[in-house]
């Protein structure tokens, strides 16, 4: 992944959410791989529109564009193409810098 | 002021009570979670609070279902429901059942929430609007009066110098619609007026997918109306925003506007105002021109004045800044001006003024493209030709070019290596 997409600019008022947000996001990841290992694709789907839906809020756009994958590979059972893209989550979440402007 | 936050989702709930409350320190925002509490039961205290945000997706509850029960309560505040991006049947039926705002969850930004917050509880709050606030309750107002058979003008979704944009849909489905409503100002002024109506008048006469479809028009003593299709992608102006497009997009995204323009051209109309606003995208990604405010039918008599200049200046050809008469090229500059745009995320000429910008394209060499995209230099050259003679000569030439060298089956590169 290009590496700019690890920079995430976060207003400074948000400072104080960003600890629950990413503590959250990485239980997440733990759930996927959960919904993944037992085929739970109505789970995956769910959890790939929320990412969605939250990413982007807070300035996390990638957050929301692999959501977008993972809902729409749960929609249509690409099970590998959903095991690529929760890797690809776990590398984003691992390599992430945050700058607060 | 009390806000009911109805989210799923904790982040979401938390940042947008933070919002609210950094704004607004003194008004009370509470939390719902669906997952943890069931629809909230008759003896809930719904009219404690002044606007509710519901969510549309509950996790496990269908929002529109919720905003349908506590519509029904007589108590029941003012609703902001969320949406989801691209899909905007959903914000019609949640109009259509009582939502008094909507707004796309995925675009939700701080302004936008407080903007929306700040309008439903305005009747509440007792604060004189501000000016801006105040035509958009004005504009709100306005489109509840309109009345169009067999349509539902819905919510004010735009504000251009000449109309007003509404979120509208048929009485019988759900499909959404867009009903532009010219400004009472310019419904005085018989010329803009004129040009509003041959809008509809030209569009009508297109019959192109590349062009947004046109449902129907009207005009009476207090408005006129166009009803025409919703474009669930948005315009080329959000996919931009400062960033480069991938050149193969960006080349798809340039060919289907060649297709378009080929289209109005065969009919003898001309653009004259292409810019990113001006295009949209349909939910499969195909692309449509919009806003005939300005077009001319080649054969009609200018109603623009000597020296008059109308257009964008960023996107304006040579001669459109020079005020001379147009041809099919100028709309071919404009679409070279955009495909620029697009491969490298800037503008063509930067400047102070909007003069200092339209003379640039009379008499300042284009930016050569980075090395990276160099292979479209010379189709960016001949779009961009100050001297329109050089330029390409209609939409169809463009095409073939395109076709032979940049399509997939493109010539070889006759300056490759001989091994």
């Amino acid at each position: 992944m290009n590496e700019a997409n690890y920079k995430v600019k976060v207003a400074r008022d948000l400072e104080d959410l960003i600890p629950v947000f990413m503590s959250n996001r990485k239980k997440e990841l733990d759930t996927l791989r959960v919904a993944l290992a037992s085929a739970d694709f109505e789970q995956l789907r769910q959890l790939g529109h929320r990412m969605k839906g939250v990413g982007v809020s807070y300035g996390f756009d990638h957050v929301s564009t692999l959501g977008k994958y993972i809902e729409d590979g749960a929609r249509s059972g690409d099970r590998a193409g959903l095991e690529a893209r929760i890797s690809e989550y776990a590398e984003y979440l691992s390599k992430v810098q945050i700058a607060y402007e | 002021m009390r806000i009911l936050i109805i989210d799923d989702d904790p982040d979401l709930r938390s940042l947008l009570g933070h919002y609210i409350k950094q704004r607004w320190p003194d008004w009370g925002v509470d939390e719902y979670d669906p997952l943890e509490r069931n629809f909230p039961a008759d003896d809930f205290p719904l009219g404690e609070y002044h606007a509710v945000i519901l969510d549309y997706m509950l996790g496990r509850g269908d929002g529109l279902e919720w905003l349908q029960h506590l519509k029904k309560r007589h108590d029941c505040p003012k609703i902001l429901f969320l949406t989801g991006a691209g899909n905007e049947i959903i914000a019609v039926r949640a109009m259509k059942a009582g939502a008094d705002d909507y707004q796309r969850k995925q675009e939700l930004t701080r302004e936008k929430l407080l903007t929306s917050l700040h309008e439903l509880t305005a009747g509440v709050k007792e604060r004189t609007l501000s000016p801006e606030l105040a035509a958009r309750a004005e504009g709100h107002s306005l489109g509840a009066k309109i009345r169009i058979p067999g349509i539902k003008v819905l919510r004010l979704i735009g504000e251009g110098g000449m109309a007003r944009v509404y979120l509208a849909s048929r009485d019988g489905d759900d499909e959404p619609l867009v009903v532009k409503i010219l400004r009472r100002e310019i419904l005085a002024n018989k010329t803009a007026l004129a040009r509003f109506m041959e809008e509809y008048a030209m569009v009508e006469r297109v019959q192109s997918r590349h062009v947004a479809r046109i449902f129907g028009h009207g005009k009476s003593e207090e408005h006129a109306y166009l009803v025409m299709e919703f474009f669930e992608g948005g315009d080329l102006h959000k996919r931009l925003t400062g960033k480069a497009i991938d050149p193969a997009e960006a080349l798809r995204i340039f060919r289907e506007l060649m297709f378009a323009l080929g289209d109005i051209h065969e009919k003898g109309i001309l653009h004259r105002d292409l810019k990113p606003q001006n295009l949209m995208f349909r939910q499969d990604g195909t692309l449509a021109i919009l806003d005939f405010g300005i077009a001319k039918d080649i054969a009609a008599v200018d109603r623009t004045h000597q020296g008059e200049v109308l257009g964008t200046p960023r996107y304006m050809s040579p001669e459109q800044v020079q005020g001379r008469a147009l041809d099919l090229r100028t709309d071919v500059y404009s679409a070279g001006v955009l495909l620029y745009q697009m491969l490298t995320g800037r503008h063509l000429f930067d400047g102070e003024t909007a003069m200092e910008v339209a003379l640039q394209h009379v008499n300042t060499p284009p930016p050569a493209l980075p090395p990276q995209l160099e292979r479209y230099q010379y189709l960016l050259d001949k779009l961009l030709e100050k001297d329109r003679d050089a330029r390409f000569r209609n939409a169809d030439e463009v095409i073939g070019y395109l076709d032979r060298k940049l399509g997939p089956y493109a010539e070889a590169d006759v300056t490759q290596k001989l091994h």
